[in-house]
């Protein structure tokens, strides 16, 4: 079973797991500053369309994060010439998506004992 | 707090995120209109590709929600709208609950006067009160006060105390004269280091300089209170350096208090502060200082830096034992050291054991407010099943059910609260002046935050006290019956509810009811004690002409003018002196020797009570002379040694005998008993008969006028004013007042 979603049809879908989509902003912020439409972007693009998140749901979890102080976003003029709010992560961010990043990890690690021992016993 | 500013900063937070998404929406069109649609087809896939955005704008709002909060405002909201609608029963519940907690808020308000403030001075953990302690001895009665000489050893052989100040229990009550009058103020004799040992500064000028007391009295200095300086000078500055007339000297101020000090025991505010080396001339007393027998000074130290309590009242007690040891006929005593507290630790016993039982009756009536208010709420949710079922059959959980009553009851108690503490507002003035003006004590009650902070916590207690209930059982019911508007009623288990609240009701209910009448009957029995004089029509008046300076013949004949104006008033019938009242607090006591009776074991005399009156006091007081005859001008004179003694003495030395024209040995000096009076009460209304004896009164500074009125002591009491005034506008008198109100004090003491 994939853990994360594939394109298929909208009642197929599955959530993500609470979290992930905050650890992938972290994680995109962490590359570099950007705002809003830019990391859905960036997201889609890095996750060669596998992901395909709806572009609304990025700003609940954009307001969690800087409500945790986890990213500051500031107005700005992109590079295209557009006004534009960007997020950057801050240095507390950077600490919380490394143990994120290690913790789900492991879970993922687990998980995939898991369904590999059932595969083996099953063989 | 950074939820608090998130609260103010939401509007911007929500602004900027409706632009933020505007603008995604917008770059999103663009970008599609740049693969060629057209600017309407781009514009709904943009919106398709976004998602729903006002479920999504919402949501990222919710975060900065403060959910538990904003429901429960909206409970409150919903309460409050409840409540409008029946006013009736909100105010009932609420005016119940205001008298429970205000009786409440009121005595705690006392309790944290006495028990719980600290006394105004910073870094009072390291400050210490001293007292002697006789370890044989127990209560009260086992403390005793520091001499002059004691005092002064300690403070300069102690190796525990970085400084060790002292001062004198009593208020001093003092005249003082400014614009030809007199006026009584409190003055309270320290020694030179007491406001730097105690780590005060003055708000202006300076206080006493550490070193003065050695070299003499020098020049006469006070340091006035801040209170004082406001409420008679309007907080000049240039009262520095000005004289007071007190007690007929001049005493120059030379600082002020701050504002938050007011001493250091709860009840006495004095107005000014003198050096003790003041004693002789403020309270024309020149053997106290020097006497090691005289014990009225309490001690304060302060603790070397690392010196516990206990390290330094080890180190006192030792001085204290090689003190007593010069005296043989003292008990060796021990230093006790205790923390700074506005009641002194000897006392906070009784003090505690009396608003404990104060605060237990409110606490009862209380209860009683609560279970009223319980079976209100019962009634009402009884009406309110529809409603109730309605929100339940919608999808009302049990819990928001419950919480959604709590809130209400909570709100209903909060208000009693409030009005609890308006009630203690009022009544707390109300209470203390009852206090007549004339006892030089003042109580300090204040409602800081630990009495907001009760009120909130009982509020709280008796709001979820008697909501609780009422939520659970309204909630724990078939909702079928409800949603139909069945008009069943109470089914049995709940009217066995109410019926139990009732009757435990009805129980505290009983049991004031008797604690308050077996408080009225010792208050009626106390009336009904006789006293051993009259009770009605006499003035009484405490007067201390000395005090302003007078000589022996200048006392004498102000008593004797005095004496024989008040006589000559129309009101009066009789009038007289002596230096003490049946049943005041002061006492003296002389050696008696009495042929054929032995002395008390241990002792070589019988000590015996005695009080100094003028001719005509027995008549004047009512009290019954049965045998022989008062003293006569004559008896008076030096050298005639006659006494008066009572019944009881009569019965218990001369049993079946007449005690008239017996001799026996005062003070080691012959006397002749020339009568015998009705015994009285001398020390408290309670007690048993006791041995007293009157000798004649002789010229002194500090007398008792007794005046027997017709009708009317007030208007007596004015006449008596106006005279004391014609004779000296200086002489304030201590105490002024009717017999009634004298016997306020010993009737207050015998039903507590």
């Amino acid at each position: 079973m994939p853990v994360v979603n594939k394109p298929m049809t909208n009642s197929n879908a599955r959530d993500l797991f609470p979290g992930a989509l905050e650890m992938m902003i972290l994680e995109s912020l962490r590359r570099q500053p950007a705002h809003g439409y830019a990391l859905v972007q960036h997201i889609q693009q890095r996750s060669n369309n596998l992901l395909q998140v709806e572009e609304g749901s990025l700003y609940p979890a954009l307001q969690r994060l800087l409500k945790a102080k986890l990213v500051k976003a500031e107005w700005g003029v992109s590079a295209t010439n557009r006004r534009v709010r960007n997020y950057q992560i801050t240095p507390t961010g950077l600490r919380h998506l490394e143990a994120e990043i290690t913790s789900f990890e492991r879970m993922f690690e687990g998980i995939a004992l898991v369904l590999n021992a059932g595969k083996s016993t099953a063989n | 707090m950074s939820w608090i500013k998130d609260i103010f900063r939401r509007r911007s937070i929500y602004g900027d995120l409706s632009e933020e998404i505007r603008l995604h929406i917008e770059e999103r069109t663009e970008q599609f209109m740049g693969d060629g649609m057209s600017r309407k087809e781009a514009e709904q896939a943009a919106r398709r590709a976004f998602g729903n955005r006002t479920v999504i704008e919402e949501r990222s709002r919710e975060v900065w929600h403060w959910p538990a909060l904003e429901s429960i405002w909206v409970d409150v909201r919903f309460a409050l709208r409840q409540l409008r609608n029946s006013p009736g029963f909100a105010i009932t519940v609420v005016l119940s609950l205001t008298l429970g907690l205000g009786a409440n808020t009121t005595i705690f308000t006392f309790v944290n006067a006495l028990l719980l403030r600290a006394p105004a001075i910073a870094d009072a953990g390291h400050l210490v009160e001293v007292m002697e302690h006789n370890a044989k001895a127990s209560g009260i009665e086992a403390y005793q006060p520091f001499s002059y000489p004691g005092y002064t050893m300690i403070r300069d052989h102690n190796h525990t105390l970085s400084g060790f100040a002292s001062f004198d229990g009593d208020p001093r009550t003092v005249s003082w004269s400014h614009d030809g009058q007199g006026q009584m103020v409190f003055g309270q004799l320290v020694s030179r280091n007491f406001f730097s040992v105690l780590g005060v500064d003055p708000n202006i000028g300076r206080f006493f300089a550490d070193n003065e007391d050695k070299n003499g009295p020098g020049q006469p200095t006070v340091v006035i209170s801040y209170s004082f300086w406001q409420r008679q000078f309007g907080g000049d500055r240039s009262i520095l350096g000005r004289a007071l007339d007190l007690n007929g000297a001049g005493y120059t101020v030379i600082g002020v208090t701050p504002p938050t000090f007011t001493g250091i025991l709860i009840g006495s505010r004095p107005d000014f502060w003198t050096p003790l080396a003041m004693t002789p001339t403020l309270i024309h007393d020149p053997d106290r200082m020097g006497s090691d027998t005289s014990y009225w000074l309490l001690g304060i130290g302060r603790l070397k830096p690392g010196i516990s309590k206990n390290e330094a009242q080890a180190d006192l007690t030792v001085l204290t034992r090689s003190m007593n040891s010069s005296n043989p006929k003292e008990p060796a005593l021990d230093a006790s050291a205790f923390p700074v507290q506005l009641v002194p630790s000897p006392f906070r016993g009784y003090v505690a054991a009396f608003t404990g039982l104060l605060m237990a009756a409110v606490g009862l009536v209380l209860l009683i407010a609560c279970a009223n208010a319980t079976n209100l709420v019962l009634a009402r949710a009884t009406a309110r099943r529809r409603e109730l079922a309605v929100r339940s059959a919608l999808g009302a959980s049990r819990f928001r059910i419950i919480r959604q009553a709590l809130t209400e009851s909570l709100m209903l108690s909060m208000l009693g609260g409030a009005g609890g503490l308006f009630v203690a507002y009022w009544s707390i003035p109300a209470l203390l002046s009852f206090k007549p003006a004339t006892i030089p004590v003042s109580i300090e009650a204040p409602l800081d935050w630990r009495v907001f902070a009760f009120a909130f916590v009982a509020s709280l207690l008796s709001g979820i006290a008697f909501g609780v209930i009422p939520a659970l059982r309204s909630t724990r019911r078939d909702l079928i019956p409800g949603l139909k508007d069945e008009r069943q009623l109470a089914g049995p288990r709940r009217s066995r509810l109410r019926g139990s609240i009732v009757v435990a009701q009805i129980t505290v209910c009983l049991v004031l009811l008797i604690s308050a009448a077996l408080c009225v009957r010792s208050l009626l029995n106390a009336r009904s004690i006789d006293p051993g004089f009259s009770t009605h029509n006499i003035a009484v008046a405490h007067l201390d002409p000395g005090s302003l300076g007078y000589t022996k013949a200048q006392n004498q004949q102000f008593y004797q003018q005095l004496l024989d104006r008040v006589r000559a008033l129309p009101r009066v019938r009789s009038a007289s002196l002596s230096d003490y009242l049946l049943l005041g607090t002061s006492r003296l006591v002389h050696d008696v020797q009495i042929e054929g009776v032995n002395p008390p074991p241990g002792q070589d005399a019988i000590p015996l009570q005695v009080a100094y009156v003028a001719p005509d006091f027995f008549n004047t007081m009512g009290i019954p002379v049965l045998n022989g005859h008062e003293f006569s001008s004559q008896d008076t004179q030096p050298g005639v040694r006659k006494v008066i003694i009572n019944q009881a003495m009569a019965a218990h030395y001369w049993p079946g005998r007449n005690p008239i024209g017996q001799h026996f040995k005062d003070e080691k000096e012959s006397v002749e008993i020339v009568g015998v009076v009705k015994t009285g009460k001398y020390r408290s209304l309670g007690e048993g008969p006791l041995d007293f004896m009157y000798l004649p009164l002789g010229p002194r500074s500090e007398e008792f006028l007794v005046v027997q009125t017709r009708a009317g002591e007030e208007a007596a009491l004015r006449d008596i004013r106006r005279v004391i005034l014609n004779l000296d506008p200086n002489v304030v008198p201590m105490e002024m007042e009717t017999i009634s109100q004298y016997m306020a004090l010993p009737l207050f003491a015998a039903h507590t």
